[in-house]
């Protein structure tokens, strides 16, 4: 047998890449510049795309092929390019400045990823060897790490735009467990939802940029005058 | 069909204002559609008591009586406030306030963007209440998210961007939790309905398979819904963005927000609710509602004894009632769902009302300052101010008006179901709020005259706080029969057990 038709195979190439995809959001977490932040960002919607794929080749679920399609449209290419104008436009610093400090933050996404890690098992079934369940293991708990830690990255940021980012790799972790556990939502949900993180992410990157031109700053802790 | 029309109404309107050029034709569309929606939904209205559920597209469009209020409800509230926002825009635009410093061109796209958005907003919270599948449904909640942030920005000023800002990071983060927790009832339901049906997240059919749900992935979805939806609606602990949205954004789209997209976000609560509770039984759903709803009472209270801000005291009410609504669906019961179906009702009636006439008093006075030497607004504004103080006797509950009726019904279920403690905090969080309220409402509106000049009235404006008023009084004593047995149909829908 050849080794593309042994779905053991294809398993273990998913795990890896889950497992890169863990790697790039704790990169993200301690990195200090934002356009490293927005390519690590699109790598890992890359990635992402490349486990949908993986996924729908091996299980014979087409309709996975046209959420990788959008994921490598959307959040690969169009979003990181649009982020990455913005950035060149406004001219803003490129340090990142987070509020808790790199070692401190990389003990944090540990702990959040070990707190993944127990949720995931709550939803093991070791009765069920097929199915999503048994390949969702691994994938599932990378998947709730990435919407853990993204929430750790939008508190832990001050930059308007890196929040947004923070944003979208929460979303990313979203998109995981929805292809490990169900492989994928109905067409018609995936493509709205697509629709509207492209929406958000244009909306987003106008209002950094507004941000930017009235504060004269993407620092959000400025914006702190409406109160009680 | 119906339901079918009802959506294209507010999208043609939207598509057609978005190359207009000249006010007079934005206007026209504006108040037809808002028209054209609510004629539509009170026919829709009409088909469900007639002939039950409605369905469309195959299948993809639903409309029960739980949808046939709300839509009524939403295109009510976007009926009242179209007049209005011609008024209050065109105000706008003589004070110079549109553009600060741009011409008559950067008013005009101001003007467009409002009149283009709004039914844009619309559609997305029509789209809400019918779209069966509840991924739909929640696309269609994140929509009503992306359609309003520009009108919270509306103004352009630091502080706009600000309320922007957070609307939007609070709004997304909440309701990618949502996203989590429909993805996790999916997975959930796909184990009873198989892989990949286009009907597996249709709720229409997720209600009948329910109790086979998988309980313990239910329970992680009912949270995640629960705090994902309760953002939106603007449950404590994640309400901090409702205040700043509501006091920044433009009266008419303040007002959507406070009834029409709560009423959604509620709604879209309501239909995983039943879901869970015919899963898991009524307890487990039930104690968190009432623990959020009681919360966000509870965080009214202070907020609204100490406010400085009209506008936000009026935010700070709506979180208030969103608790309550909350509470009553949480209490369960036939009673405490017609309460709190009711109480969705009388607040959509009422809210518009206060949103309104502050918005009257803002753009005479000039401010929505609630002390300041503020006060005897009612020589100056003889009549938005009583229908102020009106509009605040009614939404604190105060007997004749109709929410007295809805509060005693979900404090009636309350005691039923034996929350006795949670009752009296509530009943004790009303009296804080009713207090609050008459200190600051009175403060402002009675008093000597302030010397100021007198409003000179106008149309747009008025007129539909008058119609508002009179709504109120008369619903205080009549609800008319067909909508009655709409919300009972509704509470038909709710009352689930397991």
């Amino acid at each position: 047998m050849h080794f593309w038709q042994d779905s053991q195979f294809g398993n273990r190439m998913i795990t890896l890449m889950a497992a890169i995809v863990l790697v790039l959001q704790i990169m993200m977490v301690t990195q200090r510049w934002l356009i490293t932040n927005i390519r690590a960002f699109a790598l890992q919607s890359f990635l992402l795309a490349c486990i949908a794929t993986t996924i729908a080749y091996y299980n014979n679920a087409p309709h996975i092929y046209a959420a990788a399609v959008f994921m490598l449209l959307v959040k690969a290419i169009l979003l990181p390019v649009v982020f990455e104008r913005l950035v060149t436009k406004i001219e803003i610093r490129q340090e990142i400045e987070p509020l808790i400090n790199a070692p401190i933050s990389v003990i944090v996404t540990g702990l959040l990823t070990l707190l993944a890690y127990v949720v995931a098992e709550y939803f093991h079934r070791p009765d069920e060897p097929m199915g999503p369940a048994s390949l969702g293991h691994n994938t599932l708990a990378v998947a709730i790490a990435l919407f853990l830690i993204g929430f750790f990255m939008m508190v832990n940021r001050r930059k308007a735009l890196t929040q947004v980012l923070a944003l979208l790799s929460l979303e990313n972790g979203i998109f995981l467990a929805a292809i490990s556990l169900t492989y994928g939502m109905p067409m018609i949900v995936e493509v709205g939802i697509f629709f509207d993180v492209l929406v958000a992410g244009m909306v987003l990157a106008i209002l950094v940029y507004r941000i930017r031109e009235t504060f004269d700053s993407m620092d959000v802790s400025r914006l702190s005058r409406l109160k009680g | 069909m119906t339901i079918f029309v009802l959506l294209s109404i507010p999208l043609l309107a939207c598509g057609l204002t978005a190359f207009m050029r000249s006010r007079q034709w934005m206007e026209t569309i504006h108040l037809v559609s808002a028209a054209g929606s609510f004629i539509t939904a009170l026919l829709l209205a009409a088909e469900v008591l007639r002939q039950g559920p409605v369905s469309g597209k195959s299948g993809f469009l639903y409309a029960d009586h739980l949808s046939a209020l709300v839509a009524l409800l939403t295109a009510f509230v976007y009926l009242v406030c179209a007049p209005y926002a011609i008024g209050y825009l065109r105000h706008d635009e003589s004070a110079g306030t549109l553009a600060l410093n741009g011409g008559h061109r950067a008013a005009l796209g101001k003007l467009r963007m409002y009149y283009t958005l709004t039914p844009l907003f619309a559609f997305c919270m029509f789209l809400v209440v019918v779209a069966n599948n509840l991924g739909v449904m929640w696309i269609a909640i994140e929509g009503t998210t992306l359609a309003s942030i520009f009108l919270v920005m509306f103004y352009g000023r630091p502080t706009s961007l600000e309320a922007a800002w957070k609307y939007a990071m609070i709004g997304s983060v909440g309701l990618s939790m949502a996203l989590f927790g429909t993805v996790l009832t999916y997975y959930s339901a796909h184990q009873v309905l198989g892989v990949d049906s286009v009907s597996a997240l249709n709720w229409s059919v997720l209600v009948l398979q329910a109790p086979h749900f998988d309980k313990r992935v239910m329970r992680l979805a009912f949270i995640l819904i629960l705090l994902g939806f309760g953002t939106k609606a603007g449950l404590a602990p994640i309400h901090t963005w409702k205040p700043d949205a509501y006091c920044e954004a433009p009266v008419p789209v303040a007002a959507l927000m406070a009834t029409a997209v709560l009423n959604c976000a509620i709604y879209g609560l309501a239909r995983f609710y039943v879901l869970t509770v015919r899963c898991l039984g009524p307890a487990f759903a039930s104690n968190l509602l009432i623990l959020f709803g009681l919360l966000s009472v509870g965080v009214a209270v202070p907020f609204i004894l100490v406010q400085r801000s009209s506008r936000r005291l009026l935010a700070y009410s709506s979180i208030d009632h969103g608790g309550i609504m909350a509470l009553g669906l949480g209490f369960g019961g036939v009673l405490g769902i017609l309460g709190m179906l009711l109480h969705m009702t009388f607040h959509t009636v009422v809210k518009p009302l206060l949103f309104l006439s502050v918005g009257n008093v803002q753009q005479h006075t000039g401010s929505d300052a609630l002390r300041k030497g503020a006060g005897g607004l009612v020589h100056v504004l003889p009549i938005s101010a009583p229908m102020f103080l009106l509009g605040a006797l009614a939404v604190t509950g105060t007997p004749p008006f109709s929410m007295f009726q809805s509060e005693f019904m979900v404090l009636r279920a309350g005691f039923a179901g034996q929350h006795l403690a949670v009752s009296i905090l509530l009943v004790a969080c009303l009296v804080g709020i009713f207090c609050g309220f008459f200190h600051h409402v009175t403060q402002l509106v009675l008093g000597p005259p302030s010397g100021a000049p007198r409003e000179p009235v106008c149309r747009w404006k008025t007129y539909p706080v008058i119609g508002l008023a009179l709504l109120v009084i008369t619903m205080g004593f009549w609800l008319p029969a067909p909508l009655y047995q709409l919300v009972n149909g509704a509470a038909r829908i709710l009352a689930v057990t397991q």
